[in-house]
């Protein structure tokens, strides 16, 4: 269940205050359309660790039925790394929402400033690395 | 090389971590390091690091080393001294290349300015490590908090500390016409005025003439961050700050995590190449200087790259001949400086010095860049729509 009070509440209100803009491998006002905000649900069909970034591929359904392949850009596979996250931390078929903006060129493709499981819980956060003892018997 | 593009497996479900998980994480990814006042005497007794004195610093501790004996490197097998290892600068990130005007010549932070600083990267941390999102919260176009890295906030005021304001010098006269030369050369040429001034380089031009006023440089492009821009932290936040040392015979290796640059530089004693051979990192020759590896680069390419992170601001000149002292003054600090000596770019030489740490269990991945490196693409397929777009509406118009 999702765990949710003011603590909670407060922690989040402070992600606005001390987002700072970060020394990004390039442009994103470049690359991304600040006038199409995305909202993307769907199941991980790939995920690609290529550096300088990486792209998690998910299958979107609209209301039509029909399938889009979006590719939704991720950090670099060195800190996903370091942050505990492994290639088998995601499954394909996992559903996922991801948040960001279109890219200009009108393509499929999205940054990703937010990356949940469909509970909230956030990707990428600490280590979602089953491998480490810590989260042995967790699932 | 292609990045390794894998299919996620499928298995246990993906989990997260509990505090105590996440701080071993932390643990695990780079908070190894001496306090600082051990630190700063062992600067001081170095000698290697101009760091301000006891004078100078805030902390009444920094006075105390007279007893404490000089540390003694391990060697190679060869005997030289031994600065092999990861050394992440993770450490930097939030200590800025230039000092703010109002500290004046006070090159470290006060209690209270450190105290603000460390609460600041305590709150970042904890934000980074919500397990939860916030439905319906807005997201922003630029890179996600959770990217950065971070480490133990330093004390240092500034990277640079000559001179003694921890402030680049000014331009040179020659460079500012240099500069206005080009910049007026790109508006003749395209029409529309430059924004983001600096390299001369007809690729960059051109995708700068079309997507205005976006940057696009050699950093962008996965081609070079040149020597200082690859050892600086990026500013105000950054990531993929690992530092490599290998070391063979005659030979001194140093690899830079992000876009792939490694330097491969002779300590034996051969001269330097032909000046008609440049190169974006030019040519590095090394020695040794007690402990100290001396490390003298000179050949570079002129007006192609800048001194700040990932090589941006102003282009150096060809004549640019860059200085850099690497002493380990313990098991797990590697003093680093660069002295910048370029006349005909800065009226003045400026350093910049700082403290790494050995980090071994720092992972860094192989950075095969160009080829995954989606985001060029999005971003002249993008610029080449709005661009058409725009032609159809003055078409429309007329």
């Amino acid at each position: 269940m999702r765990r949710y009070d003011a603590g909670f509440a407060a922690l989040c209100a402070g992600v606005l205050l001390i987002a700072l803009p970060l020394s990004a491998h390039h442009s994103f006002a470049a690359e991304f359309d600040g006038n199409k905000p995305v909202r993307l649900q769907g199941k991980v069909t790939e995920m690609e660790w290529i550096n300088p970034h990486a792209w998690i591929h998910i299958d979107v359904v609209d209301p039509d039925g029909k399938v889009t392949n979006w590719m939704v850009e991720c950090g670099p596979p060195g800190i996903l790394i370091r942050r505990g996250f492994t290639k088998k931390s995601l499954e394909v078929g996992t559903e996922v929402i991801a948040q960001g903006y279109q890219a200009k060129s009108g393509d499929f493709r999205a940054n990703a400033s937010s990356i949940t499981f469909k509970d909230g819980r956030r990707l990428f956060v600490g280590g979602s690395n089953p491998d480490l003892q810590e989260n042995q018997g967790k699932h | 090389m292609i990045g390794s593009r894998t299919r996620a497996l499928p298995g246990r479900a993906p989990l997260y971590l509990s505090a105590e998980g996440v701080q071993m994480i932390r643990l695990a990814c780079g908070l190894r390091r001496c306090g600082l006042p051990t630190l700063m005497f062992l600067l001081a007794v170095a000698g290697a690091v101009t760091i301000p004195s006891a004078g100078d610093a805030a902390s009444p501790k920094s006075g105390t080393s007279a007893a404490v004996k000089a540390w003694t490197p391990p060697k190679t097998s060869w005997g030289d001294p031994d600065l092999q290892g990861m050394w992440p600068g993770t450490d930097l990130l939030g200590t800025p290349l230039q000092r703010n005007p109002n500290l004046g010549t006070r090159a470290l932070l006060n209690d209270e300015e450190y105290a603000q600083k460390e609460a600041r990267t305590k709150r970042a941390a904890d934000t980074e490590n919500q397990a939860y999102d916030k439905p319906g919260e807005p997201v922003s176009t630029g890179s996600p908090i959770w990217w950065l890295e971070r480490g133990k906030p330093t004390r240092q005021a500034s990277l640079i500390v000559e001179p003694p304001d921890g402030r680049i010098p000014p331009l040179t006269p020659e460079a500012i016409k240099l500069g206005e030369a080009r910049d007026a050369k790109f508006h003749l040429t395209y029409g529309v005025e430059r924004k983001v001034h600096g390299s001369n380089d007809s690729w960059i031009d051109d995708v700068l003439a079309l997507v205005e006023p976006y940057e696009s440089n050699l950093y962008d492009r996965c081609i070079s961050r040149g020597v200082v821009g690859s050892i600086l932290p990026g500013e105000p936040g950054g990531y993929n700050l690992g530092n490599q040392i290998m070391q063979a015979p005659g030979l001194v290796v140093i690899r830079y995590e992000m876009i792939h640059e490694t330097r491969v530089i002779p300590v034996d004693g051969r001269p330097h190449v032909g000046s008609g051979v440049r190169t974006y990192m030019g040519d590095p020759r090394g020695h040794w200087e007690g402990n100290t590896l001396v490390v003298e680069t000179t050949n570079f390419l002129g007006g192609k790259l800048g001194l700040l992170s990932h090589g941006g601001g102003t282009p150096y000149s060809e004549d640019l001949v860059l200085t850099e002292r690497f002493t380990r003054v313990a098991e797990n600090t590697l003093n680093y400086e660069a002295m910048i000596n370029d006349p005909k770019t800065y009226t003045k030489p400026w350093k910049i010095a700082f403290p790494l740490h050995l980090n071994p269990n720092y992972q860094m991945v192989e950075y095969g860049c160009h080829e995954g490196n989606y985001a060029l693409e999005d971003i002249l397929r993008g610029a080449y729509a709005e661009r058409t777009a725009a032609e159809r509406v003055g078409k429309a118009a007329k």
